[in-house]
């Protein structure tokens, strides 16, 4: 008796415990992310469409396990996040990352179709501690937006930490934000204030 | 000569902008790229209410009544006419063969494609390069200069306004604008530049500081042209000291 809905979550729990094992190659991760995404909301278009909060959970289990949030908390805060106890710096980057997704969710159903995402062959400095994937994003007007994700390694995996877009990082960009607002308010008022969503953040 | 009394009147803004400048007392955010921020931060005050009385509603207005497909034929063409800047500071940096592609697309766009209305070029996998004198004097060796807000044209950098000297003689719609007089194409450009900000104002305003997020947006944007898309790997390391 092996129903459809059973098969789903036999391979969801597959995929959930799979993938992270491997140790991927970061242009790998991108596109297979990408795809993965892209396939279950072409699927799903209209329930997508009409409930975007769904996003945010496709989102969050298909990319999130390959974000290094502590690492880019800890980038954005610098010299801020010194000395700081680790659960306040996990509450931050949570708050960070909650931010992050809700704003990259939903232009993911922009995509219409697969080849708006092309990830390019690698160019300049990679190492085997740090690389970029380069890759570019095609919008609506035809014109292609060029996107860059920064990897490090952790261990024997590599994560994500860094995500540019024409130039703009977002590590940089937030960090010139956040930084005065620590500085004059503390970094449980920032976190707080992230969460509840009464501080708007600039990003590209 | 007609620009004359427009220069005058510039100028006495400048000084006056500098003069107000000098009262306030802000603390400096980042002395090394902006080392004049307290004049910057006037200027950017002004050119929001700039924008707010003139600019935005002009653009806005031009948006609500041009068609759409009327939007994207000038836009083309304006790109197009303004193309041979690119080409010409391709040719300054040294990049001949891509100075080159850049001549073929601005042939190829003038005539099938119809004095550029049309970008079969971009349909045919023709790279479209961006170029202006100022990335040129960075190539050139002039590449850390500090930001420098102009009234009206908003973020720049030292080195940035002296390129846009360079680009009235090489940029065609601004060579019409300021030699010639002709100021239709110039002004329906700075139409579609405000139109295209759009979708973005709402995330700039809403940032915790506005003037320092387009700033450094602009200068790492920057950055990314001058190097042609491959800038050099930050130092994230760093980022954990400082």
């Amino acid at each position: 008796m092996q129903s459809a809905i059973v098969k789903t979550i036999f391979l969801t729990l597959l995929l959930a415990f799979s993938l992270p094992a491997t140790a991927m190659e970061p242009r790998d991760i991108i596109q297979d992310s990408a795809h993965d995404i892209f396939d279950i909301i072409n699927t799903n278009r209209a329930d997508y469409e009409a409930h975007p909060e769904k996003l945010v959970q496709l989102v969050n289990d298909i990319l999130m396990p390959w974000f290094d949030d502590i690492y880019a908390a800890r980038l954005i805060l610098g010299r801020h996040g010194r000395g700081v106890p680790a659960d306040k710096i996990q509450a931050f980057a949570s708050a960070m990352q909650d931010l992050l997704v809700q704003r990259y969710a939903n232009s993911m159903l922009r995509f219409k179709s697969k080849d708006q995402l092309q990830v390019l062959k690698l160019r300049g400095t990679n190492t085997d501690k740090l690389t970029r994937v380069r890759a570019r994003i095609a919008m609506d007007n035809n014109q292609w937006i060029p996107v860059e994700y920064s990897f490090h390694k952790v261990g024997d995996m590599w994560k994500l930490f860094d995500v540019t877009a024409e130039g703009i990082s977002y590590i940089i960009t937030y960090r010139n934000q956040i930084g005065p607002m620590v500085q004059a308010d503390g970094l449980d008022a920032v976190t707080e204030s992230l969460r509840s969503g009464t501080v708007e953040l600039a990003d590209n | 000569m007609n620009n004359k009394p427009l220069q005058q009147w510039l100028l006495i803004l400048f000084c006056s902008l500098l003069l107000s400048a000098c009262a306030s007392n802000v603390p400096i955010s980042d002395p090394e790229n902006d080392p004049w921020e307290r004049y910057n931060r006037s200027v950017h005050k002004f050119n929001k209410t700039f924008d707010k009385a003139l600019y935005k509603p002009l653009a806005s207005g031009y948006n609500k009544i041009t068609p759409e497909p009327i939007k994207e034929v000038l836009g083309n063409f304006l790109n197009n006419l303004a193309y041979p800047n690119t080409i010409i500071n391709l040719f300054l940096q040294g990049q001949f063969r891509n100075g080159l592609t850049g001549t073929g697309r601005f042939l190829i766009n003038s005539t099938v494609g119809i004095f550029g209305i049309f970008d079969v070029a971009s349909s045919a996998e023709i790279p479209l390069h961006d170029e202006d004198f100022g990335q040129t004097l960075a190539v050139w060796g002039w590449d850390n200069s500090r930001y420098f807000v102009l009234p009206v044209f908003g973020p720049s950098t030292i080195r940035d306004g002296f390129g846009r000297i360079g680009n009235t003689y090489m940029d065609p719609v601004s060579y019409l604008a300021s030699k010639e007089n002709i100021w239709a194409p110039w002004i329906i450009d700075k139409l579609h530049v405000r139109v295209r900000l759009m979708n973005q104002e709402e995330t700039i305003e809403s940032s915790y500081d506005p003037y320092i997020f387009i700033r450094d947006a602009w200068l790492q944007n920057r950055e990314f042209k001058i190097y042609n898309g491959d800038p050099p790997a930050l130092d994230y390391e760093a980022f954990l000291e400082e």
